[in-house]
């Protein structure tokens, strides 16, 4: 059973010789390589390369086509600053509130938009390189985290009270934006999907607003991606997200990422039939040792034991500046543990 | 009174704008309307709003209420020669994340202080100017990505460097709040942005 296999087996609850291992590295491949992140979020080969080396480096079990969060909103008219070592930001966002801004929403040309064709041929030298052996991620913004991008998050909650409709319409652009784009990112060589929804935690939104106005949109992006032959499809929402998890897999979500703020009972008990992934904080990658790295990630696949469906990982992305040796002791112990 | 405490707790701006108008027309002065109509409202919103039971709706929609009536008396939408300080207020450069700071921003113009803000992304220059500038009783940090903390730990260096010593620092947001006074080299770390009001009263007037 290659890694890509196992990968497959563990997202359809089979019984598997080993846990599947996926830290969430993405920009922290550019510092593993040496290269600028700026370089690494806009150069498409650039990013392949690195994905590549770090894969070779930790030998975890998926790469990721994720740039950072504003590709969708670049595409369709904001404008960024780049950094060496940090992630891009938005300076100006494509829309004000009190804007004539529905009739001139044009849904972005995955091939042509800002850096979208980047992400489309990073995702083709993956594809390529790796074949069918490693599971390779393409990435878009879940659909309310774009319609955030575009107003601004604040301008975007107090619409949601103030002018319901006219967000309505902004976030049904958002989603026709990243099916476009992600089935783009399927046929150049994504074998599954990330959606990677920030502004859809419940940190942010009410549970009840995610179950009215979330949940379709994310159903209706993650059945287009299973009709266009995604091998899963994989949701993304940080922090103290428990309330949300039991609408998951109606959305069509067939991994879910479960932040620190959740226990592993709690993603348990939230979703007894679906694949999880989680939850090493983030931080402790940064500030903690191995040992500790080590010790947590066998505490968590004892926690999963018998219940098959994990993956180990982080409660979210692995910061930029993560030591390497903590991730290889994560990927060591998966390495290690017996999943009889 | 009890009309305008309503209206900010529903979070209904225009109708709380209009009550602070009578009440102002009625020979209220702006600082009798801060102190008994939105200070009330926003301790009442702070007993609300435990941390099991939080929602954060319902605290921006109060917060923009709040400042529509700051607004209503001082255009600027700071309450300008606030008896009780000066706060300035910031994200520091590398931290985009800006939703809890306006929240703190608006909790404390509701509680009667003269916030300047110095927006997300904020470099430590520009903080410092701004407080050397401002003559605060405190500053007010908030970071949510932990890469901004050796920069927090820099603040008080940077304050000292321009003569103000005395200046309190407070940090707060999901990543500072993880940590410690002494980790991060500041005053005093709040849960949430009521928390502070408690750590800011405790300091008196403002000197800066
Ligand atoms: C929404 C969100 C975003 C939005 C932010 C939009 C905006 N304008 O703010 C967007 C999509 C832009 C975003 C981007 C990113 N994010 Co983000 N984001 C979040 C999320 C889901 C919620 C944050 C939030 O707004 N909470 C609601 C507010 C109201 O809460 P709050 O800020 O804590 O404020 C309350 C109190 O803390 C207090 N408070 C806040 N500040 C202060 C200050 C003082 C002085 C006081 C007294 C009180 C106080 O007042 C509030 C009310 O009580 C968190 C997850 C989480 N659980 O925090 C991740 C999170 C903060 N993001 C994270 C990351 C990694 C990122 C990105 C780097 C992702 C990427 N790969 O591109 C980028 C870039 C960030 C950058 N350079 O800063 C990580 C940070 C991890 C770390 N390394 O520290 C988090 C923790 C997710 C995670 N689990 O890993 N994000």
């Amino acid at each position: 059973m290659n890694s890509l296999e196992l990968v497959s087996a563990t997202v359809k609850l089979q019984k598997t010789r080993r846990v599947p291992v996926i830290p969430q590295v993405f920009g922290h491949a550019a510092v593993l390589s040496g290269v600028s992140v700026e370089d690494y979020t806009s150069n498409g080969e650039m990013l392949a390369q690195c994905q590549l080396n770090a894969l070779k480096h930790y030998g975890h079990d998926a790469v990721f086509s994720v740039m950072d969060a504003n590709v969708e909103a670049e595409a369709a008219g904001c404008v960024l600053e780049f950094h060496k070592e940090r992630y891009s930001e938005i300076i100006k966002y494509a829309l004000s509130p009190g804007g004539q801004f529905l009739s001139p929403l044009v849904v972005p040309h995955p091939e042509k938009a800002g850096r979208m064709p980047e992400m489309l041929k990073a995702l083709t030298i993956l594809r390529k390189e790796l074949g069918m052996n490693t599971m390779i991620f393409g990435c878009v913004l879940g659909p309310f985290s774009v319609a955030t991008q575009l107003l601004g998050l604040e301008a975007a909650l107090y619409m949601a009270v103030d002018d319901p409709a006219r967000l309505e319409a902004l976030t049904d652009f958002a989603t026709d934006t990243i099916i476009r784009f992600g089935l783009a990112q399927l046929k150049a060589g994504a074998h599954a999907m990330l959606v990677f929804d920030p502004s859809s935690s419940p940190a942010v939104i009410p549970p009840n607003f995610f179950r009215e106005f979330i949940f379709p949109r994310l159903k209706k992006t993650c059945n287009s991606f299973d009709q266009a032959g995604s091998m899963a499809n994989w949701l993304h929402i940080a922090g103290p997200a428990a309330p949300i998890l039991p609408f998951y897999p109606a959305a069509g979500v067939h991994i879910a990422n479960f932040d620190y703020y959740i226990s592993a009972a709690q993603a348990i008990k939230g979703l007894p039939a679906t694949c999880v992934n989680g939850n090493i904080k983030p931080l402790a990658f940064v500030e903690d040792c191995p040992d500790a790295i080590r010790k947590e990630s066998m505490d968590l696949m004892t926690a999963f034991l018998g219940r098959r469906g994990f993956i180990l990982s982080s409660g979210c992305e692995v910061p930029l500046e993560s030591r390497p040796e903590n991730i290889m002791a994560m990927v060591g112990a998966a390495r290690e543990f017996s999943n009889a | 009174m009890d009309k305008l405490i309503t209206a900010i707790l529903d979070g209904d701006s225009a109708m709380a704008v209009s009550q602070a108008r009578q009440l102002n027309a009625s020979g209220l002065s702006p600082e009798k309307i801060i102190i008994e109509g939105v200070e009330a409202a926003m301790s009442a919103l702070d007993t609300k709003c435990t941390l099991e039971d939080f929602n954060l709706l319902e605290i921006m929609l109060a917060g923009r209420a709040v400042m529509e009536v700051t607004k209503l008396f001082w255009p600027s939408g700071a309450v300008k020669d606030s008896a009780k300080g000066t706060v300035v207020i910031a994200a520091l450069e590398g931290d985009v994340h800006d939703l809890g700071k306006n929240i703190l921003k608006m909790v404390l113009t509701g509680k009667g202080y003269n916030v300047v803000d110095c927006g997300k992304d904020c470099p430590l220059q520009k903080l410092a100017d701004t407080a050397a500038a401002g003559r605060p009783l405190a500053v007010g940090l908030s970071g949510l990505i932990t890469t901004v903390i050796p920069v927090v730990r820099q603040v008080k260096g940077a304050l000292a460097a321009r003569g103000l010593d005395n200046v309190k620092v407070f940090a707060g947001g999901a990543a500072l709040k993880q940590s410690t006074p002494g980790m991060l080299n500041v005053d005093f770390v709040a849960e949430s942005a009521f928390d502070v009001l408690r750590f800011l009263s405790g300091l008196g007037n403002g000197l800066g």
